[in-house]
């Protein structure tokens, strides 16, 4: 473990049976580094949460036998990072009909799409470029049913995510073929 | 075994026994559901009191059982959620397709009323 106090980092094995260790170490750096202002239960479980679903992702989805965390905690602000070398990103778009997996050919244009919806909330992806994607989430009209049983798949994850943090975002770095899953907490708001 | 039951009648009380309800339990949890509506329970009431911790791997586990049950005329009921627990599924609109109750007691109330 670095002992930094700006930056916690953590090499995760991608192991389940790994990831309540990580949490408890995560949780003793925001402890120790949060200042003054202790970070509130309801954001520290938000916290949890993401740092988990990162994790889980890492085993379920990356196949790679590792991946590196790193935290930050500076400023009131909270950036936690998971890097891999492992499966990038793959979204299906419904719309199209197709796969889009990173990274994309340079100077491909592709508008905001729907990854998934519950019946109340949308999960978007917007493509900035061909290699960065940010994660949003849009409230739909309230319908009787959620369309939440419609479709188990595994976008429970990335919502979330999406919905725990203040943003949440996707890069790949096509030259070490090094996937980043960023998230950031404004903490002292 | 993940789920300690009782049965009262076509009513089943399920009990996840860990306190993470994670992915390293959701296969099991999903499998042992499974066989419970399979066995002709009409409704399962599972009890969160030992559970401190749920991701999205369990809840999906939970969807799917419900998507078993739906069509076998099966209701599921939660109880006993510890505010975290209650949050998350609060957070991705669970609440909504599932009954919540405070503990068994109130839920088996609803089968008087």
């Amino acid at each position: 473990m670095n002992q930094n106090p700006d930056q916690f980092q953590f090499i995760f094995n991608s192991q389940d049976e790994e990831i309540q260790d990580v949490l408890d170490r995560c949780q003793q750096y925001i402890n120790q580094n949060a200042g003054k202002n202790s970070v509130e239960s309801a954001l520290l479980s938000k916290i949890k949460w993401v740092i988990t679903e990162l994790l889980t992702n890492a085993v379920k989805h990356s196949e790679t036998s590792e991946c590196l965390l790193l935290m930050s905690l500076k400023n009131g602000q909270l950036i936690i990072e998971k890097q891999d070398n492992g499966n990038p990103l793959t979204l299906y778009h419904p719309a199209k009909e197709t796969k889009i997996i990173w990274p994309l050919h340079p100077g491909k244009t592709i508008e905001d799409f729907q990854i998934y919806h519950n019946g109340m909330d949308s999960l978007m992806v917007h493509i900035e470029n061909d290699n960065l994607a940010t994660f949003y989430t849009e409230e739909l009209p309230e319908s009787y049913m959620p369309a939440l049983l419609l479709d188990t798949s595994e976008h429970f994850g990335l919502l979330i995510i999406t919905k725990a943090s203040d943003t949440f975002i996707y890069q790949y770095i096509r030259e070490e073929n090094l996937n980043k899953f960023q998230v950031c907490f404004n903490v002292n708001t | 075994m993940i789920l300690k039951t009782t049965e009262i009648g076509s009513t089943t009380q399920a009990t996840i026994l860990t306190q993470e309800a994670n992915l390293l339990h959701a296969e099991m949890f999903k499998e042992e559901m499974i066989t419970i509506i399979a066995n002709g329970a009409k409704l399962v009431i599972v009890s969160f009191e030992n559970v401190n911790y749920i991701d999205s791997s369990f809840l999906g586990s939970l969807v799917v059982a419900l998507k078993y049950a739906m069509p076998r005329n099966v209701d599921i009921y939660l109880v006993s959620l510890k505010p975290d627990v209650k949050n998350l599924l609060t957070l991705i609109r669970m609440d909504k397709v599932f009954k919540i109750f405070k503990d068994y007691g109130q839920a088996m109330e609803t089968l008087n009323s």
